[in-house]
């Protein structure tokens, strides 16, 4: 009796520590998910002008199930230091269920970052950027969102087109309908500016002489923020996923061993 | 007597003056440059519209009070161009470029602007195509319009004293001008699936899987417990110690897990 109830013991005091554990996590991935909802980078409407936006609701989920994932931790501790068989089936039950909110946000945001590849921003660009005549209240919003952020990018990145400037010469665009290719071979935030905002040198920039316009391009300055989001959700929440399971699978062992 | 010898030493004579006349009254010097255009590492190099050459530094030396042009024409108008056609006239105008024009002639200079020797630091170059606001206006047949297409084109350069031709330069290879594709053409492609996520995807499914499974094994060992059953923990009560005693009856050892 008493090595099975040092055995129960134990198995009571890693179920705490797995809870402990579980809550602490929940709270690390709310708050790594209002940082990404925040959007510090200012990347939001380019997702917006895509029409498939899940990355940001697989953060969202993210934020509810990491404070799912606190409250469920604290009723789990309770009900397992009590030894509380209908506290512990509570828990469990609802504890899968916020296991399944968060697969369905760790899947989206896998799958969604495979979706944003550079051609699918290369096209949005050219078909958006300073689009003059938009259809209709829709398309003018995205339409301005994606200006702005691309204006935005160009200037604070260093940086031109998603692959280098001749993305403007290699395929025509809304910009190309707007400003023609001698006075505009690419857009002037493409230059470099000086403190007032305005090119430093036109002709260097329009010449494409280095050190006058940006040569790289912005496609890094998108991905990498975009890479961190997608990850961060998908493969944190993935970690806490494991390890719930292991916690579920102990306390499911744990409730069918204590007595009515 | 008409064939004294005076006379044939006279003759013998004359042919080279009259050749030299001729040179001279001709007055055109070929020079043996040809236009290239500028150094590679110009970004905007080639452009839908415009493109770059070198400045012709060193080659027109010889003619400092002569205005140097810039002849642009289409491959076709280069076998039988004529160096004596002015320029400003229709027949050499931009506007009429390449439609009623074969070629056209701008971006007009004094050797003052082409100094002789290039400083090695300096970008030396003509953006040909670069004034956009008398492309239209008929009344500046000597713009330096956006090319109308993407070519090819072949240059050469012209010096004229006056209205005479006195040098000119080869003609260029073939100079083509970038095409650009429709966005629409730009493959997104569809759904490619990285590794990753499908790991991510399947590991997922099955814990899903088990701990459901598990679910349903404790529901029915629920189900099966509901008033007897073994268990091998008591609370620390001293109510539990007396059914402990009271299930040790019934005890089956078969029946724990």
């Amino acid at each position: 009796m008493a090595k099975s109830d040092d055995g129960i013991r134990i198995l009571q005091g890693l179920l705490v520590f797995g809870n402990v554990i579980i809550g602490m996590c929940g709270i690390a991935l709310t708050a790594e998910c209002i940082f990404f909802v925040s959007d510090p980078h200012g990347l939001y409407p380019l997702l917006e002008a895509t029409e498939n936006d899940d990355i940001y609701a697989a953060a969202w989920i993210g934020i509810f199930v990491g404070f799912a994932l606190f409250g469920l931790s604290i009723l789990g501790i309770i009900g397992v230091i009590k030894a509380n068989r209908t506290l512990l089936v509570v828990y469990i039950i609802l504890m899968l269920i916020t296991y399944a909110f968060e697969m369905a946000s760790c899947i989206t945001a896998a799958t969604q970052r495979d979706f944003l590849t550079p051609n699918l921003f290369l096209k949005q660009m050219l078909e958006r950027y300073q689009k003059s005549e938009p259809d209709n209240n829709n398309d003018k919003w995205m339409t301005e969102g994606v200006t702005k952020t691309w204006d935005k990018l160009m200037l604070q990145n260093h940086c031109c087109g998603v692959q280098g400037p001749s993305d403007w010469q290699d395929y025509t665009s809304a910009f190309r309908v707007k400003h023609n290719d001698a006075d505009y071979p690419w857009p002037h935030n493409c230059c470099v500016m000086d403190a007032q905002g305005s090119p430093v040198n036109l002709d260097g920039c329009k010449l494409g002489v280095s050190g006058y316009y940006n040569s790289k391009g912005c496609y890094g300055a998108i991905s990498g923020p975009m890479n961190t989001h997608a990850w961060g959700v998908a493969w944190f929440g993935f970690a806490i996923l494991c390890w719930t399971f292991c916690v579920l699978l102990g306390t499911m062992f744990y409730w069918s061993r204590i007595e009515y | 007597h008409p064939h004294s010898r005076p006379r044939h030493s006279r003759a013998h004579t004359m042919v080279p003056l009259l050749l030299l006349l001729l040179a001279t009254a001709h007055g055109l010097d070929e020079l043996g440059y040809k236009p290239q255009l500028a150094s590679s590492a110009l970004g905007g190099l080639n452009t839908t519209s415009t493109f770059v050459l070198e400045q012709p530094r060193c080659v027109f030396t010889d003619y400092p009070n002569a205005d140097i042009w810039l002849v642009v024409a289409i491959p076709e108008a280069v076998a039988n161009f004529s160096n004596s056609v002015e320029p400003g006239t229709p027949e050499r105008a931009f506007q009429g470029f390449p439609t009623s024009a074969g070629a056209y002639m701008t971006l007009n200079t004094t050797l003052l602007n082409y100094p002789c020797p290039k400083d090695p630091g300096e970008i030396t170059v003509l953006r040909v195509g670069s004034e956009t606001s008398c492309a239209t206006d008929a009344s500046r047949p000597t713009c330096n319009g956006p090319l109308p297409g993407p070519g090819p084109y072949q240059v050469k350069f012209l010096a004229l004293e006056g209205s005479e031709p006195v040098a000119e330069t080869e003609w260029s290879d073939r100079i083509a001008l970038r095409t650009a594709s429709q966005p629409s053409s730009i493959l997104v492609k569809g759904s490619g699936h990285s590794t990753g996520m499908i790991a991510l995807t399947s590991i997922l499914a099955i814990l899903f899987a088990i701990l459901l499974a598990s679910l349903v094994a404790m529901v029915i060992f629920w189900g099966s417990d509901s008033c007897g059953g073994s268990s091998t923990f008591s609370k620390p009560e001293a109510v539990s110690v007396r059914r402990y005693n009271t299930h040790h009856v019934y005890d089956q050892p078969a029946a724990r897990l």
